[in-house]
């Protein structure tokens, strides 16, 4: 009986988890997607940067949804650091190493364009490396409490 | 540490605010520069040519425009440069404009040079190379280069002198005339007046003479030089030989030898 009733807890927590961590993740998505959309309308970006932004937001979206789902477990905070990872090598591939280069055709010629974007990729990098140091201390910690609480029911 | 994941947890959301805005606002800056290019003048004086392309830039976004440099460069078909030029603008302020203008000048003094002459008498292509670059909000340096041809119209294309004929003209000279042809290819009217000097195959000058020229662009000229020798020095002009031509206007004074014969 009791373990039924453990069952059915846990098959509840498991729904709930998934429902909250679903409608995060659609949060994430309306959050993230529209407002780039608006900033950098996909018609005026080329193709492989049209697929880059695809990712992101598909990562983004992805890592929203799995932090949610194991909120409360150490692995919350293992996908928060593999989050921060991604982030900062997706930005230095998609910056290109900070110099973007784009070669435009206009009339008879072409046009060479280079964005040197170094420091506002440092500036990305350093947000993700901060954000990848909380996710570490917060597992830390989190270890930390289990240990303490484990200790203190043995007593 | 629950401080510091605090302080992190801070951190991050004041540098993710801080991207945020930058990006919308420097995106929206960058779709509010107005940049207008004027009517491309050329003028021409004594000492060469000057393109004059004026431009606006009208920067009606949130950060400053810095170090706008343009650098145009132009060189011959073989890569030899025969002009560079650069235009500077230190700032243009969020929300105020400039208005500039982009000056390339080719000094006549150096297509006349050695090097160059042949420009004159040939049509040819020019390599125009133009390099801009820029510092956004004064964080984001931007560059832009493009190549283009330019095509030169020689402005005495295809000169050519032939010694027509020499006959007698009254009971002490002698009349040569030489007749001159060529193409007027460059953009601008070609006036003056060409003198000719005659020298035999062993370089002696036997008789010179003048005419004068007005060749708008794009047509050809064809006229002739008389000239008149002594009877005595008839037996010097030899059947071949060459012929000095000064090219006088009031932009330019070109020497050229021609063989004739």
């Amino acid at each position: 009986m009791v373990e039924e009733e453990n069952k059915r807890a846990f098959i509840k927590n498991i729904i709930l988890r998934v429902l909250k961590a679903a409608s995060w993740g659609f949060v994430t998505y309306i959050l993230v997607y529209y407002p780039l959309v608006l900033m950098y309308p996909s018609g005026a970006m080329p193709f492989e940067y049209s697929q880059l932004f695809n990712v992101f937001v598909a990562m983004v979206v992805f890592f929203a949804v799995i932090t949610k789902l194991f909120s409360g477990t150490i692995l919350e905070y293992a996908f928060s650091v593999a989050k921060a990872l991604f982030m900062i090598i997706y930005f230095f591939y998609a910056f290109n190493g900070g110099a973007i280069g784009l070669t435009v055709p206009v009339s008879e010629t072409t046009v060479n364009l280079v964005l040197d974007l170094r420091a506002f990729l440092a500036v990305l990098i350093l947000v993700n490396l901060l954000a990848l140091s909380k996710s570490v201390l917060q597992a830390t910690e989190f270890l930390a409490r289990k240990v303490e609480a484990s200790e203190l029911s043995v007593r | 540490m629950k401080q510091v994941i605090r302080a992190l947890g801070w951190a991050t959301s004041t540098l993710w605010i801080f991207i945020i805005v930058f990006s919308v606002t420097a995106l929206y800056s960058v779709s509010n520069i107005d940049i207008g290019l004027g009517e491309a003048q050329i003028f021409a004086s004594s000492e060469g040519m000057m393109f004059s392309l004026p431009f606006r830039i009208d920067n009606k976004g949130y950060h400053d425009i810095s170090e706008l440099n343009i650098t145009t460069r132009v060189t011959d078909c073989n890569g030899t440069l025969i002009t560079s030029s650069q235009t500077l603008v230190p700032l243009v302020s969020k929300g105020s404009s400039i208005e500039t203008a982009h000056n390339i000048s080719i000094s006549l003094k150096d297509i006349m040079s050695i090097e160059f002459t042949p420009l004159l008498f040939s049509d040819s292509f020019f390599d125009l190379g133009t390099f801009i670059s820029l510092n956004f909000a004064h964080t984001i340096p931007f560059q832009m280069s493009t190549n283009a041809t330019i095509l030169w119209g020689a402005p005495f294309y295809e000169f050519s002198t032939v010694k027509v004929s020499t006959h007698p003209y009254n009971s002490t000279h002698w009349e040569v005339i030489t007749s001159l042809s060529f193409e007027n290819h460059a953009f601008l009217n070609i006036t003056g007046i060409i003198q000719l000097e005659i020298y035999n195959n062993i370089n002696e000058q036997v008789t010179s003479g003048e005419t004068s020229m007005d060749v708008p662009s794009g047509s050809r000229y064809e006229g002739q030089v008389i000239t008149y020798i002594d009877l005595v020095d008839a037996s010097r002009l030899t059947e071949s030989g060459n012929v000095r031509v000064n090219f006088m206007t009031p932009m330019f004074t070109l020497e050229w030898w021609s063989p004739y014969g």
